[in-house]
């Protein structure tokens, strides 16, 4: 996913593809992010107990924990809620 | 609420591909219509210098001509990328035909939130130029197919040149679609704006349960 997102659609985005093992340049790579950036939401979410690093032989993993089920289901029905209503013009 | 908010959404995303289209088509007769009086004019700048008799050339309808290719071109090339964004999210959608999980469905809402976030002034561009765009065309269609008119004190009186009713409706049509694409956009981006400032409001809910929500 790409285009001008806020730091809460980023999380949402690696949470949801962290719920399997994934590595650093994985994540970069599905989420659009510079390997700047990317490491500084994946320190945030480290520090935050909502992804644990797994380490896999000589390479390190992140995998989304219990906690980030709670965030990833809030953040879905705060978006699916923006369609309950239909728009105020006809279509 | 998630087949509402699918049926919603789909509704929206394939109706927004439509309008995108139209613009896109009106921007192309735009530029067909420039470049045909541009080779028209060409012909008679040709004439004009090859006899050596009478200028029978216009520059300010070359001018206007030139304007209409140069602004088709760029109107075209712009919609085109608000276009390729929601083409990707409707097949995107279109592809997962009717089983969409809720997951799928909120990654294609933050997908064309991105999207209407990267063009969002775009669009408003848009609004301003498919209304003019289509004012334009209305008077030029009336303007086209019109042989007399007058205003007296008796009423008004015009006539119709037969042999331009089609390019007059042609002209006319053209008009309306623009005209119906502006309000479309402008309903859209109207739409759009709120769900933004909705999500401003839901940030904070979201950043308590990121940031504050320790146990």
């Amino acid at each position: 996913m790409s285009g001008r997102r806020t730091a809460f659609e980023i999380y949402w985005e690696i949470l949801v593809f962290c719920r399997t093992p994934q590595s650093f340049t994985g994540i970069i790579n599905r989420c659009d992010l510079n390997s700047k950036t990317g490491q500084e939401y994946l320190r945030f979410l480290v520090e935050k107990e909502y992804l644990v690093e797994v380490a896999e032989g000589d390479r390190i993993r992140y995998l989304a924990t219990e906690r980030a089920g709670e965030y990833t289901a809030l953040f879905g029905s705060l978006y699916r809620k923006l369609f309950d209503a239909s728009p105020r013009f006809k279509l | 609420m998630h087949e509402s908010a699918l049926i919603r959404f789909g509704s929206e995303i394939r109706h927004f591909y439509v309008v995108t289209v139209a613009n896109i088509v009106f921007a192309a007769l735009v530029m067909a219509f420039g470049i045909s009086v541009l080779v028209g004019e060409a012909v008679s700048m040709y004439e004009t210098f090859s006899t050596a008799q009478y200028v029978i050339y216009s520059p300010v309808v070359l001018f206007v001509a030139l304007v209409a290719v140069l602004t088709g071109l760029r109107w075209i090339l712009t919609s085109f990328g608000v276009f390729e964004g929601v083409e990707a999210i409707k097949d995107d959608l279109d592809g997962m035909g009717g089983e969409v999980p809720d997951e799928a469905l909120t990654r294609l809402i933050v997908s064309m939130l991105a999207h209407y976030r990267d063009n969002r002034a775009t669009i408003r561009t848009m609004i301003l130029v498919c209304t003019l765009g289509g004012v334009c065309s209305f008077l030029l269609g009336i303007a086209v197919g019109l042989e007399h008119f007058s205003v007296s004190a008796d009423g008004i009186s015009f006539t119709i040149n037969n042999y331009l009713v089609i390019p007059m409706l042609l002209t006319l049509g053209v008009a309306l679609v623009s005209l119906a694409s502006s309000y479309y956009f402008l309903g859209f981006a109207r739409v759009w704006d709120e769900r933004l400032d909705e999500i401003e409001v839901s940030e904070a809910l979201l950043k308590e349960t990121l940031e504050l929500d320790r146990r």
